[in-house]
């Protein structure tokens, strides 16, 4: 019997710096993950990380890599050809299949907006399934706004509408500054019929499902990602597990109402 | 379908176990613990072992897979346990701890992710049980647990003249073929203490949570001794210089201060209160509401061996209300 933990090793293809301290890595590989799942990734000797993946349906697996520990660090510091390793898919997807012919509305902070690049893609190639689609993403300042070539595509596309905490220096997107909830509040969408897709810092997520459901949109139409330290993501190490979910198998996507008001 | 054993011939028949492979029972050295035996005069069947059964089967740190140059590779594993053909047999455990087996079942065995190192201990080691007559401690509350009589090869109890032995397995069957056959369905002993089962959702933001995790000092024994508790730590230790080493996990507790960390350093279950609630509530209710059976099999150490003497059971009889 093989080793659920067993690993397969990947070559980096490409290495694209998105901010000061996000990388994405696009790594040649043949697991093609649903939006919203994410893989291990490891170097061995280092750790495993678990990293959501940010493409869908390509050959091209592209992870987005914020350097916050150890493995991400490391990781940080590879070269393109070099080889990394890499399990899964693991865990749930958005469930976009469900949510044909429906507007949806896109929320992220962060680098929460990595998953959601996934959910982009697999749109783009199926953009006549859904109505009206709008994307509220926020970032610290115009210099962490990832994801810079592909904004200018997605705004042509979607209804973007991109905002930044703090501009202290320049502005290049031109984008309103303040908080995306702030964004959120005052924009013009309509609860009838519409899914929210929400990935982001848990405060940032909270706030925005309040102003959400004083819209008047109903907690069973909104789609969360949760976030822990996954480190077996088969649903037994527990160190994911909260209220006797595993985020690794149940999660890490759960329907709002699923989940709401889950306490530690 | 089990067989009967006179008792006259009961230090024959361990004698036996013994020749046949690693006999491994409870022997009262610094206290009562599951070892090798190399005399059956050794063996104490009387009191819980301080250990429970599961670190046979979930060593406390193991190695998963290899990293040889930089590479993970998985282990080679012989086809038998031991190169010589001998088996390895664990003798007088009672059946709070092998229902707790059954437990770690459910997550590692039959599972969407069944684990190899677990299921391969699984299919190698042979588990002799005793049935308790008396409750070995004060502290046991294994009669409202619902135990099951699954999860093992043989099990012995023993009556006035004779012991009757159950038979799970066909393993078990080839060892104790040569004796008499009965039917006979044995008694579980009758515990004084008992956990009044309930749904705790309703009181999950109730003060008592904090009576009792005030107390608390995070000294883990209670997940140390638990003979359901597995959750795990995954590292990997390696020389630097060969680029050689290993892939392990070790067991580790959710009452560690570090348990639920995620880079960064954010800590999720920060207080001792909700360390204190998530280990109960895991024992009594998130595992019941997914498997319908409680994860807690009574066995009664976390609260013997507590530091501090926190008993769950009575604050949930008498608080929860």
């Amino acid at each position: 019997m093989k080793s659920i933990y067993q690993a397969k090793r990947y070559k980096i293809k490409d290495i694209q710096r998105q901010s000061n301290n996000n990388i994405m890595l696009r790594i040649k590989t043949k697991i093609n993950p649903s939006p919203g799942q994410f893989v291990e990734v490891s170097i061995p000797g280092i750790g495993e990380s678990p990293i959501s993946t940010a493409s869908y349906n390509k050959k091209i697996l592209d992870l987005n890599v914020q350097v916050v520990g150890n493995v991400t660090e490391a990781l940080a510091k590879m070269r393109i050809g070099q080889k990394i390793h890499l399990r899964g898919p693991y865990g749930t997807s958005y469930p976009l299949e469900q949510l044909k012919g429906e507007n949806l509305i896109l929320v992220a902070g962060g680098c929460g907006v990595a998953p959601l690049r996934a959910v982009i893609e697999y749109l783009k190639e199926r953009r006549l399934d859904y109505k009206e689609i709008h994307l509220f993403f926020g970032f610290r300042s115009p210099k962490d706004i990832l994801f810079k070539e592909e904004m200018k595509e997605w705004k042509s596309l979607y209804h973007l509408n991109l905002s930044v905490d703090k501009a202290p220096e320049e502005n290049p997107f031109n984008c309103p500054v303040g908080f995306v909830t702030q964004i959120l509040e005052e924009a013009d969408i309509s609860a009838d019929n519409s899914s929210i897709l929400l990935c982001g810092p848990p405060v940032m997520m909270d706030k925005s499902i309040t102003i959400l459901e004083n819209k008047g949109f109903s907690t069973d139409k909104m789609w969360i990602s949760l976030e822990r330290h996954m480190k077996c993501s088969t649903g037994k190490c527990g160190h994911c597990m909260v209220n006797g979910k595993y985020l690794c198998i149940d999660g890490p996507v759960f329907r709002y109402d699923k989940v709401k008001g889950i306490d530690e | 379908m089990g067989r009967v054993l006179k008792k006259e011939d009961y230090k024959n028949f361990l004698i036996k176990f013994k020749n046949a492979g690693e006999l491994i029972a409870p022997v009262k050295t610094d206290m009562l613990r599951f070892q090798k035996i190399e005399d059956v005069e050794d063996i104490k069947l009387e009191g819980n072992p301080f250990f429970p059964l599961k670190k046979f089967f979930l060593p406390n740190e193991e190695i998963l897979l290899k990293i040889r140059n930089g590479l993970t590779k998985e282990l080679k594993r012989k086809k038998s346990f031991f190169s010589n053909e001998k088996k390895k047999i664990i003798f007088g455990a009672k059946l709070c701890d092998i229902n707790g087996l059954s437990i770690l079942d459910k997550l590692f065995l039959d599972h969407e992710y069944p684990d190899e190192a677990y299921k391969y201990r699984r299919e190698n080691i042979i588990v002799v049980g005793v049935n308790c007559l008396t409750p070995p401690s004060q502290h046991c509350f294994c009669s409202s647990m619902d135990l099951k009589k699954e999860s093992y090869d043989l099990l012995l109890h023993e009556r006035e003249n004779d012991y009757y032995i159950d038979v799970l397995s066909e393993t078990g069957k080839k060892l104790v073929k040569y004796l008499p056959e009965e039917n006979f369905d044995y008694p579980l002993p009758e515990t004084r203490k008992k956990l009044d089962k309930k749904n705790l959702w309703p009181f999950f933001a109730d003060n008592y949570w904090e009576n009792d995790s005030e107390q608390c000092v995070s000294c883990q024994r209670c997940t140390i001794l638990c003979p359901t508790c597995f959750c795990f730590d995954m590292f990997d230790n390696i020389n630097p210089s060969t680029r050689n080493g290993n892939r392990k996990r070790k067991i580790d507790s959710c009452h560690s201060k570090d348990f639920t960390k995620v880079a960064g350093g954010h800590v999720f279950r920060d207080t001792r209160l909700k360390q204190y609630r998530h280990r109960v509530l895991h024992k009594v209710q998130f595992f019941e509401d997914k498997f319908k059976r409680s994860m807690c099999t009574g066995c009664g150490r976390c609260i013997e061996h507590c530091h501090s003497k926190i008993d769950f059971v009575k604050t949930i009889n008498e608080d929860f209300k």
